[in-house]
């Protein structure tokens, strides 16, 4: 029992000088239990800097749980995730700030415009913004939208101020649950070009979609939930 | 010592405990009601001022002190549950609300039955029985959320914090309750539970409380039980169990 | 870096730009208040007298009824499109989001609740001194409203059985407030001391500034997950 407690002790040491080279998300195990039924059980993985995931499975196999368990919105019910050497609930703000969670639900306030959505995202994100707003809806295609509230625009254009974070909060790994839903295939395109630039950045990105992905320059890995 | 501890909170564990135990606390329980219904209903001499109808307070004292109780035990057990993930602090929290609210209720209802000969109504705003009303109302609203929710985990979580926040309120509840009755009424006659208490009367008491207090263990292991089942269904040693009923019937 | 006061700052006016912006459902709560009051004369009959000795009771149920009606729109709107999910989430700690919430949404519906209710109070004759401590008493009590109330719609907020459930899970955690506002008042109004009852209300105004942030947080993580 000791002497397995300190080889995990020898292991951690490892793991924090010499992150880079080690996996920087790992997860080992996890299991998920929502309302009495297993999602999934067992899923193991690891991440390495500038990896690209993408989550098959029908739906209701559980894809927007595991993505809502890497974010830390939920536990798992077993198993662990493991952020460089470290449980992801016991550096909950340091992890946060490393992270973009985009949802189902975009996040965004109807009321707002799109410049004041952009400014609380920044102030949540904790982090100055990289490039001025304007030019992050100038990439998003939404030039000159700046300040019509969200509630005159389409539900695609919506999805483009959600998406137009990417732009604006600096953060290792990106988490996307249908990044495409209701996108136009320029929309599409966009986003296709972005996670390919941060996939060379060295950043991690896992996301969900039922739509088959092609990305230049880009090994896509798979993991498959559900019954094959 | 940390070893058996997580044996003892593994649910399987538990479970066993729990089925080994039942039978004892029943029969506890069973022998302590009859020695203190006996001790308070014949043997207790009647009050010189309130005659035969005192006797009420061998049901109304100790599910008035059992109400309280339970409330602190299900908000520490969810506490523990909300802190260290543990299950079964959950499933016992959980288990602990009916039967905390059925005392709210009995001593509520006995209040108000001992209240009729002695003040000649059914209700009056007394301090003591106002706040084991209000104390109704948070097993009522910790019993409504904890089935508001569809994942047990979420709703054991939610719960367990309103049933913190329900502790930390409860002092403050009392002593407003208290302060507001004083000041509207003055002292009204609370025999109910005095100081001076005789010895004869006294001891009855103290065997029923023990046997709420046993009782309460009982329903409690018996409530536990069935949702362990529940809440480890997908567990090999749950199928194993049921297997093992199965092939016996 | 960034500074938390400039986080507090941003999300504390984004909930007052965005109910700038559906000005007609901030005047709601004080429509329903102001309502509500119309009522008691109808019940009680229109003696003045009696109605005198009401008004505070009167005033204070309905400040109580009138808050937690409107505490459920403090998360309702940002559970519903995905802002909350994003709150939970961000780099900053969410019990200082949680309080500039509580805080926007007690001065957007508990201060004109408070001049509204003096309004009502004056016009229905109370006496100086008692009109003195009822706003005072409102003053340190709908903050404890608010803030007692947050961590119950953090738990509640997007539930089936919502705002029924909500009533009936802090309406008993309201009392102590009630009844020490109400004796306050009273005392008042034949010149006896409130410098007590106050200092309970302080108190309480304290504990619940200081714990019901945290819980509220606690909370609001739980009811996403």
């Amino acid at each position: 029992m000791n002497r397995i407690q300190k080889l995990n002790a020898l292991k951690t040491i490892q793991y924090n000088c010499k992150e880079d080279e080690l996996s920087q998300l790992e997860v080992s195990g996890i299991e998920c239990i929502r309302q009495d039924i297993i999602l999934f059980q067992d899923v193991s993985f690891k991440l390495h800097t500038g990896d690209l995931l993408q989550i098959d499975g029908v739906n209701g196999s559980g894809k927007s749980s595991l993505l809502r368990l890497l974010a830390g919105l939920m536990q798992p019910n077993a198993g662990e995730i493991i952020w460089q050497g470290k449980e992801i609930s016991r550096c909950r703000y340091e992890y946060q700030q490393e992270i973009i969670y985009i949802g189902h639900l975009n996040g965004v306030k109807d009321a707002l415009t799109a410049l004041e959505n952009l400014r609380v995202m920044v102030a949540l994100a904790g982090s100055k913004p990289d490039i001025p707003l304007s030019n992050a809806l100038d990439q998003v295609e939404l030039a000159g939208m700046d300040t019509i509230p969200l509630s005159r625009m389409s539900a695609g254009q919506k999805r483009r101020v959600a998406l137009a974070r990417l732009f604006v909060t600096k953060a290792a790994i990106w988490l996307l649950d249908e990044p495409f839903t209701s996108l136009d295939a320029s929309g599409k395109l966009v986003i296709e070009r972005l996670i390919a630039e941060h996939c060379a950045r060295g950043g991690i990105i896992i996301f969900a979609t039922h739509q088959p992905m092609e990305i230049e320059n880009c090994s896509i890995m798979h993991i498959h939930l559900g019954k094959k | 010592m940390l070893k058996q501890f997580h044996r003892l909170v593994s649910p399987k564990y538990f479970y066993n405990l729990a089925v080994l135990l039942t039978p004892w606390f029943s029969w506890l329980t069973a022998l302590l009601m009859i020695a203190g219904l006996y001790g308070g209903l014949v043997f207790a001499p009647a009050d010189y001022q309130q005659g035969e109808s005192f006797r009420i307070i061998y049901v109304h004292v100790p599910s008035a002190w059992m109400s309280l109780f339970i409330y602190i035990v299900m908000a520490v057990a969810g506490g523990v549950g909300l802190i260290w993930h543990i299950k079964i602090a959950d499933v016992l929290a959980k288990s602990c609300a009916p039967v905390g609210a059925s005392f709210t209720f009995l001593a509520l209802a006995t209040g108000s039955l001992w209240g009729k000969p002695m003040w000649g109504t059914w209700w009056v705003w007394d301090a003591r029985l106002t706040s084991e009303l209000i104390l109704l109302f948070l097993y009522l609203g910790y019993m409504a959320l904890q089935s508001a929710f569809e994942d047990r985990r979420v709703a054991a979580r939610a719960s367990a914090i309103l049933a913190l926040v329900g502790l930390v309120n409860i002092p403050i509840i009392h002593y407003s309750v208290e302060w507001w009755s004083t000041l509207h009424q003055g002292a009204t006659v609370s025999k109910i539970d005095a100081p001076s208490i005789h010895i004869d009367m006294l001891i009855p008491l103290l065997i029923m409380a023990l046997a709420f207090k046993a009782y309460f263990v009982t329903i409690v292991l018996l409530r536990s039980r069935t949702e362990i089942l529940e809440y480890e269904c997908h567990s090999t040693w749950v199928s194993e169990l049921l297997n093992k009923v199965e092939s016996k019937t | 870096m960034y500074s938390y006061w400039n986080v507090f700052r941003v999300i504390f006016l984004r909930d007052i730009i965005l109910a700038s912006r559906y000005r007609a459902e901030l005047a709601n709560p004080l429509i329903f208040f102001i309502m509500v009051i119309v009522l008691f004369p109808f019940a009680f009959g229109s003696d003045p007298e009696l109605l005198r000795r009401v008004t505070a009771g009167m005033i204070w149920i309905t400040a109580l009824l009138a808050s937690s009606l409107s505490l459920e729109g403090i998360f309702r709107s940002d559970y519903d499109d995905g802002s909350a999910e994003q709150m939970v989430l961000s780099g900053c700690p969410l019990t200082l989001l949680v309080a500039a919430k509580i805080t926007a949404h007690w001065c957007l519906t508990g201060l004109p609740l408070i001049i509204i209710a003096m309004l009502t109070a004056y016009l229905l004759s109370l006496s100086t001194q008692a009109l003195q401590a009822l706003f005072l008493t409102l003053l340190l009590g709908t903050p404890v409203l608010s803030l007692i109330g947050a961590i119950a719609v953090a738990l509640t907020v997007g539930l089936r059985s919502g705002g029924m459930l909500l009533s009936l899970i802090i309406l008993p955690l309201y009392m102590p407030t009630l009844i020490f506002s109400m004796l306050a008042v009273e005392n008042a109004m034949v010149d006896l001391p409130v410098d007590a009852e106050l200092y309970f209300l302080s108190g309480m105004l304290a504990l619940s500034v200081t714990l019901a942030p945290i819980a509220t947080a606690y909370s609001l993580r739980i009811r996403m997950s």
